[in-house]
């Protein structure tokens, strides 16, 4: 009976031992488990700050290409037309200088006239007419002379150029706005125009753009989340259209509230789409194109501001994205979304 | 306009900024300019008044520069053609060989002498140098062609080999090699009409081989395929190596075949119309010594200068 009774409590103990054992192995795989786990998070977290990086400089790329081109064609004529006026003003020179050598030719007889005798004074008839004509050529000459007009509109179209180049500058430094940190109050007009600017190169070719852009009170947000907001919009909307088509960007103020249109006549979103389009990393583009993460950030960046991004959409009609944000937005936007 | 000396070239400028036509024909006063900012006039225009040079900007509303300019090499294909461009995509610029054959590719902002010097030459060339119609040759004539010519594959990826073994060795005289050295070697031993090559072999460029050939040997057509593409160094192997096609990888079996097609008609005529290469050329390049700014040594360069004429079916001067 006795030798029963130890006989159970040993097997007890031994089930006991070996089931330690197992949950005491459970739990080791469990601890290795999670450790991989949190380097799998760890990794995953890594790789997308690094595609939110590669997103920034993929837009930095596209607005570095936008600008050259903007840059470099009034950079193309005020920099050929400074130096042609210089040869110009040379060739004016020239002329200048020929119509000196027909003065002096015209004061030589008055030095001979006093001693001259028939033969002579006849000579100088014949040189002093043929002084005169020379005179008279050389005058027209530089008179009629286009150089001075040509090289004055030649000035007229650099300085002009100059123009286009400084507004350009105010229009990148307003984008980035580089020399400002955190919130600010902004006039989100002017945002949409510098956007529509680095984006210039996207469009100009083939969608036409409406402004709808009614005077807006300053927004308390952060400018350069907001430029990126309209840049990544309008970028979307330019990607949207097949071919030619327009883009038609609209503000209005009420309620306290600013909000903005973005409505493209583009290929639309399908429904099965629509629900995924603010999730991050998802993308309809071909691997490579994009990150699928223009429009969670975005998205992001308005919740960020206490605003609202809606959407609607037609297949094969168009869509519009509408920006709402309050005036006094108390934004938490301090986070760097992007 | 009636009264400019011979010597003046008909230039067609198009650019939808009106100021950069103002520049141009400022820059050029000494040839007779003719100019729009529409692009969809600029092919009349230049047949109307038979130019010798066209230059055209990239980027226009209505029409691509790319697009102008092909049309333009069809309805009157002796003027020589020039893309102006502020910003150049890989797109615009593959088009722009492929398509357009543009002789020079500039950028904005560009440099006067340069660009006066560019614009000189060319028309000089436009006038003087014979025009081949058409690269594609006869059906009996190709054939010919292709059993004479040699193509010279440039190319140290075995893969990239195999597959163009494959779609050329069928049709062509076709050699390989897998560096500079090797490639100079067949070349001085067999008749080359195409060189088609990668940019670069086992980390060494080739792009520098690629512009020593074109401009010793302007008759030889090359064909560039590449996975290494970016715009800058496309548009130096226009200016510079007058490269015939750019082409991307992987390499399909029917460009392949077309552009190799006519890059044997190309090289056929040219030897059979040596003054016709002069539209070919290539800008030398502007450094003092050719070998530095080739990225060549000298001894390699000199074997590419002395290829025997004979190989090459031309007389050499």
């Amino acid at each position: 009976m006795l030798l029963i009774v130890v006989l159970v409590l040993l097997a007890a103990c031994a089930g006991l031992g070996y089931e330690l054992m197992r949950t005491r192995r459970q739990m080791l795989v469990l601890r290795a488990g999670s450790a991989e786990s949190e380097e799998e998070l760890k990794r995953l977290q890594a790789s997308q700050s690094q595609v939110i990086h590669t997103t920034k400089l993929a837009s930095l790329g596209q607005m570095v290409a936008g600008v050259a081109h903007e840059i470099n064609t009034p950079l193309g004529f005020v920099k050929s037309n400074v130096e042609v006026v210089g040869d110009l003003l040379d060739d004016y020179r020239k002329l200048v200088r020929q119509y000196d050598a027909a003065v002096q030719i015209c004061l030589q007889p008055v030095d001979l006239i006093f001693n001259a005798d028939k033969a002579s004074l006849d000579k100088l008839v014949k040189h002093v007419e043929e002084a005169r004509r020379k005179l008279f050529e050389a005058r027209a000459a530089v008179e009629k002379s286009p150089l001075l007009k040509d090289a004055k509109e030649l000035l007229g179209d650099a300085s002009e150029g100059l123009t286009q180049l400084s507004s350009l500058v105010l229009n990148l430094k307003g984008f980035s706005r580089v020399d400002r940190d955190g919130m600010d109050t902004m006039d989100l007009n002017e945002g949409i125009e510098s956007a529509l600017m680095i984006a210039q190169h996207q469009l100009r070719d083939r969608v036409k753009v409406v402004r709808h852009l009614q005077p807006l009170p300053k927004v308390r947000c952060m400018p350069s989340q907001m430029n990126q907001v309209f840049l990544n919009l309008i970028t979307n909307a330019a990607q949207a259209i097949d071919g030619d088509g327009t883009l038609t960007i609209a503000s209005k103020a009420e309620a306290g509230q600013v909000q903005m249109d973005f409505t493209d006549t583009g290929c639309g979103i399908p429904d099965d789409v629509l629900p995924k389009i603010f999730d991050p990393f998802f993308t309809t583009k071909p691997v490579g194109e994009g990150t699928g993460l223009g429009l969670s950030i975005v998205h992001k960046i308005v919740k960020g501001h206490g605003g609202t991004i809606k959407v609607r959409t037609t297949p094969r009609k168009g869509t519009t994205f509408t920006v709402s944000l309050p005036v006094n937005g108390n934004g938490t936007a301090a986070a760097e979304p992007a | 306009m009636t009264d400019a000396p011979a010597t003046a070239l008909r230039i067609l400028m198009i650019d939808d900024e009106s100021r950069i036509l103002r520049a141009l024909k400022a820059l050029l006063r000494e040839h007779t300019a003719f100019s729009t900012t529409n692009p969809l006039e600029a092919a009349a225009l230049a047949k109307q008044h038979d130019v010798d040079v066209v230059i055209c900007d990239q980027r226009m509303p209505e029409k691509a520069g790319v697009d102008v300019l092909r049309e333009i090499k069809e309805t009157h294909p002796r003027a020589l053609r020039i893309l102006l461009t502020g910003y150049s995509d890989l797109k615009a610029v593959l088009g722009s060989v492929n398509e357009g054959e543009v002789f020079r590719f500039v950028n904005k902002p560009w440099n006067n002498t340069e660009l006066r010097d560019l614009v000189a030459g060319a028309g000089q060339i436009a006038r003087e140098a014979p025009v081949i119609a058409r690269d594609v040759l006869p059906q009996a004539e190709h054939d010919r062609a292709r059993t004479q010519v040699g193509v010279l594959v440039i190319e140290d990826d075995t893969a990239v080999q195999q597959r163009l073994r494959e779609i050329l060795q069928p049709y062509y005289k076709v050699n390989f090699a897998n560096n500079a050295e090797r490639a100079l070697q067949i070349m001085e031993q067999n008749e080359t009409g195409v060189v088609i090559s990668e940019t670069e072999a086992g980390r060494n460029d080739l792009t520098g081989l690629l512009k020593a050939l074109k401009l010793h040997h302007p008759h030889i057509a090359t064909v560039v395929v590449t996975e290494r593409a970016n715009a800058s160094t496309a548009i130096e192997l226009i200016n510079e190596g007058q490269v015939y096609r750019l082409l991307l990888k992987p390499v399909r079996m029917g460009t392949c075949r077309l552009s190799v097609d006519s890059a044997i008609g190309r090289y056929w005529q040219l030897k059979q119309n040596p003054q016709a290469a002069r539209r070919y050329v290539a800008a030398a390049p502007n450094a003092a010594s050719a070998t530095s700014a080739l990225r060549l040594p000298a001894a390699l360069l000199n074997r590419i200068r002395s290829l025997p004429g004979r190989l090459l079916g031309t007389m050499r001067a």
